[in-house]
């Protein structure tokens, strides 16, 4: 054990595992076929459970190995196994045409981590390796829900959510090293009933419209 | 004895909801006698408001911090008795009056939490309970509005209705809002102490406030759209009700923030009141001639009236602005008894309406006619109504109206220069308005009442039943009573410190106006002086004369059929109709009526034979013309640009939200 924390603390491993997780956002930012970008979530997931897993040995916080545990179970295995399902039973293999194309896309994630990473730097106090976890995170969020705007589909508004909803536990997770570990089961667990939700919804919307594209839903303005 | 009335309101009210359908029309006989169990102790407070009267107070908490007092001075007890006597004569006419009535059940009940609601907003000790009571008034009046009818036109009504209200509540929660944070306290006296010694221009702003929130339920022009719409909608004894006493709590609610939360010592105050009041008193009665729908004229005439008191009023503060508080008593006694007075003949003149109404199935005056042979006592009493409200005597408006004069002709005693012309600008303002608003009755009674029948319902019309014309009775004896014996009014409010408030008004100076029941009233210690008793007798007299000698000359009559120009049938048609009797009102006035006219002729061939004529003449409603209506596009436009937000797209509504974000990690970063 002692040994893994040095190599944590020798090695910027968690500057190493926060920057994947920025890269699979602007990763799910410009893919288009559906089924990978839950890949990309899945990905993200991962990282941020060997984050979390990653501070728990280098502070040597015990109940960090269990909220591990918990994003591995939910976050990796039982979202992505609900989505998957969702996304198959809708036949939504790719986002037709977004509102931006993927060279823009690109642009504008380059320019909000650019934004974040000069303005967070100047007033928010935090030290150590959480400045970098917090910058990212608020990357994360920015990034997913600037591409919420520019789907059509509701499906990947769903994915967008959730891996905003990553972002913020990271900057959370960041700020205060881990809330109590109850609250993290309730946030997950919300999270879970929240896709098995979104999917009932969905279909619904895909029976009374015949499609998912979200513009369709402004036919029901008054 | 308040108790038990309160009790049987109670009472009344869960009748209503559980007793059996048939004969629910004489539970109102319970609000009656809770009516007149309150009327009998607010009466009994005020009279012996020398000696210190255990008035009804209680509070009750409602959370740590806040409770809600009730409490009774002799301002108070004033206003409960003047609902008391209206509430008792308007629940013993509702039991005739509701007979036929499709849902008396959800009517009766609001019916009493109605008068109730209208006591609690004059016990109401502290903001909180007054806001409640206040409310509560209001949303049980909307509710009464509506009910009558599930046409379109009373919807629009009482839409109107709960917006003015909503306004002026607003406007009355923002003044006491600001009082409570300068004074610290909510109850009205620790408001008064806390705000004694702040500066006049935060006064000034409560004062405003609250004027413009208080004037909204008056009725003060240009604030009163909602009263004409309301009352035509509003069943009878319910408009009777509105008009006779919940327009007074505008009153009510402008005397205790002006004279007892602020001390009343500003006197551009006073003279804003006064020129609001004068603008509605002439405004009002003014619309009045134009109207030929009953229950509108009436309600144009509550305008009209609420402009006579605040008059009064606003004399008061002028007076007491400048430390004439035996004026200001004059003048302030003047106002709360035209107060009293509107209230009885109003309440009258509605529930005179609802009758005629009842009958002849219309509002409209021109398919009326002829009524006095059919309903001869609902005739007799709408007459003294009407004599009441044109203010002639010997009926109670003159008394009023003639101390309102005199306290606006003393107001050339006040020593500056603006508030003497002012007040001589509200007594001519008066002056017209008396005149004018015996024209409007004189076309109201007579078009109704005389003449033949201008409609066959109006030829079927039938005397309303008992409880009816009993409580119009009433009423009218109330009237003459008041007319003759002013001096019973001025017992009520002798020794009133009014409100409890301040000095207005102190006690010796009203004694001095009268001494006996029906003796002589005479003002500024004998500035100038009547005799309403003496007045009544010379009348009676001289009318007894008259006609004993119009029986004595009337030897030979010959009777023959009157010239009818070579028509040959005389039509009931062909008489003088209302718009005919005001085409010379509206040819003066033309200025402020505006009136348009339309002619459509369409002919077989021109231009010399003409099949059909159509002519509609109208007034131009002013304040809705030229006010609410472009005020009301204005809000549209607005809103129509601010729709454009409102895209629908999910995908706009998400950028707005991060645009949201990017711009406070800007702000704050």
């Amino acid at each position: 054990m002692p040994l893994v924390k040095r190599w944590i603390e020798v090695y910027p491993v968690t500057d190493f595992i926060s920057i994947g997780m920025l890269l699979s956002v602007v990763a799910m930012s410009s893919i288009r076929r559906v089924e990978s970008s839950l890949k990309a979530y899945v990905i993200n997931s991962w990282l941020l459970a060997g984050l979390v897993a990653a501070f728990a040995v280098w502070l040597s916080i015990p109940h960090l190995y269990a909220a591990a545990f918990f994003i591995i179970a939910g976050k990796c295995v039982l979202i992505p196994f609900f989505l998957r399902k969702i996304i198959r039973e809708l036949k939504v293999a790719r986002e037709a045409e977004p509102y931006v194309s993927t060279p823009v896309a690109l642009i504008i994630c380059f320019a909000l981590v650019v934004l974040v990473y000069s303005f967070i730097s100047e007033g928010v106090f935090v030290a150590g390796a959480a400045k970098t976890v917090l910058k990212v995170s608020v990357s994360i969020i920015l990034i997913s829900l600037f591409t919420m705007i520019t789907r059509r589909k509701a499906v990947t508004q769903v994915m967008g959510l959730l891996f905003m909803e990553n972002g913020l536990f990271l900057a959370g997770f960041s700020l205060t090293y881990g809330m109590p570990t109850l609250i993290e089961l309730g946030v997950l667990f919300d999270m879970l009933m929240g896709v098995m939700i979104l999917g009932l919804f969905l279909t619904q919307i895909k029976k009374s419209f015949v499609s998912v594209d979200l513009d369709k839903l402004t036919n029901l303005k008054g | 004895m308040f108790l038990p009335g309160l009790f049987l309101f109670l009472a009344g009210a869960l009748f209503f909801a559980l007793a059996p359908r048939k004969g629910l029309n004489y539970l109102y006989l319970l609000y009656a006698a809770g009516s007149g169990a309150m009327g009998f102790s607010a009466a009994g407070a005020l009279l012996h408001a020398d000696a210190p009267a255990p008035a009804p107070a209680f509070s009750f908490r409602i959370s740590p911090v806040l409770a809600m007092g009730f409490q009774g001075g002799p301002l108070q007890m004033f206003f409960v008795l003047v609902l008391a006597i209206l509430a008792a004569s308007v629940s013993l006419y509702s039991v005739g009056y509701m007979r036929k009535s499709q849902g008396p059940r959800a009517h009766g009940i609001l019916y009493g939490l109605f008068v109730l609601s209208m006591g609690a907003v004059f016990l109401s000790g502290d903001a909180l309970s007054f806001l409640v009571s206040w409310e509560a008034m209001s949303l049980v009046s909307y509710f009464l509005v509506v009910s009558e009818t599930e046409s379109d036109h009373a919807r629009s009504a009482g839409l109107t209705y709960a917006t003015m209200t909503h306004i002026g509540t607003s406007f009355i929660i923002a003044a006491f809002m600001l009082a409570y944070r300068a004074s610290g306290s909510l109850n009205f006296s620790g408001m008064a102490a806390g705000l004694a010694g702040k500066s006049v221009a935060l006064k000034s702003v409560i004062f405003v406030l609250a004027f413009i929130g208080f004037g909204t339920k008056a009725g003060v022009v240009p604030l009163h759209i909602w009263l004409p719409r309301a009352h035509p909608a509003a069943p009878s004894n319910v408009s009777a009700l509105m008009s006779g006493v919940m327009i007074k709590a505008g009153i009510y609610g402008i005397l205790l923030v002006c004279l007892g939360v602020l001390g009343g010592n500003v006197a551009w105050w006073g003279i804003a009141v006064l020129a609001a009041g004068g603008v509605s008193s002439v405004l009002g009665v003014l619309y009045a001639l134009m109207e030929h729908d009953l229950k509108r004229l009436l309600a144009y005439h509550s305008v009209e009236n609420i402009g006579i008191i605040l008059l009064g009023t606003g004399a008061a503060i002028l007076f007491y602005s400048f430390g004439q508080t035996a004026l200001a008593g004059l003048a302030l006694a003047a106002a709360l008894y035209h107060t009293m007075n509107h209230a009885i003949f109003k309440g009258l003149l509605f529930l005179g309406a609802g009758s005629v109404a009842n009958q002849t199935h219309t509002k409209n005056m021109e398919e009326m006619g002829g009524l006095i042979k059919k309903m001869p006592a609902t005739g007799l009493f709408f007459l003294a109504g009407s004599t009441a409200i044109c203010a002639l005597p010997p009926f109670n408006g003159f008394v009023s109206e003639w101390l309102t004069f005199q306290s606006l002709i003393l107001g050339s005693a006040t020593p500056w220069a603006y508030s003497k012309v002012i007040s001589l600008l509200g007594a001519a303002a008066l002056a017209l308005t008396g005149a004018l608003a015996a024209a409007c009755f004189v076309k109201a009674f007579g078009i109704s009442f005389l003449g033949l029948p201008r409609s066959e319902r109006a030829a079927e019309a039938k005397e309303a039943g008992l409880p009816m014309t009993a409580a119009m009775g009433f009423l009218a004896i109330l009237c003459l009573l008041l007319g003759i014996a002013p001096g019973i009014f001025f017992r009520l409010v002798r020794g009133m410190p009014f409100g409890g408030f301040g000095e207005v008004g102190a006690g010796p100076g009203l004694t001095a106006i009268v001494s006996g029941p029906a003796s002589p009233v005479s003002v500024a210690s004998g500035f100038s002086s009547f005799w309403p008793a003496a007045i009544c007798v010379v009348l009676l007299a001289g009318s007894a004369l008259a006609l004993l000698l119009a029986k004595a000359a009337r030897r030979k009559t010959s009777y023959a059929p009157a010239w009818d120009c070579g028509i040959k049938a005389l039509s009931p048609r062909m008489q003088y109709t209302a718009t005919a009797f005001t085409k010379p009102l509206r040819i003066i006035f033309k200025t402020v009526y505006m009136p348009r006219k339309e002619l459509k002729i369409s002919y077989n061939l021109k231009p010399l034979f003409v099949r059909s004529l159509a002519y509609h003449s109208d007034i131009t409603p002013f304040f809705e013309t030229y006010i609410y209506g472009p005020f009301l596009a204005l809000v549209g436009k607005a809103a129509m640009r601010i729709r454009n937000l409102q895209s629908g797209s999910l995908n706009l509504y998400l950028g707005y939200i991060m645009l949201t974000l990017i711009g406070l990690l800007l702000m704050w970063a």
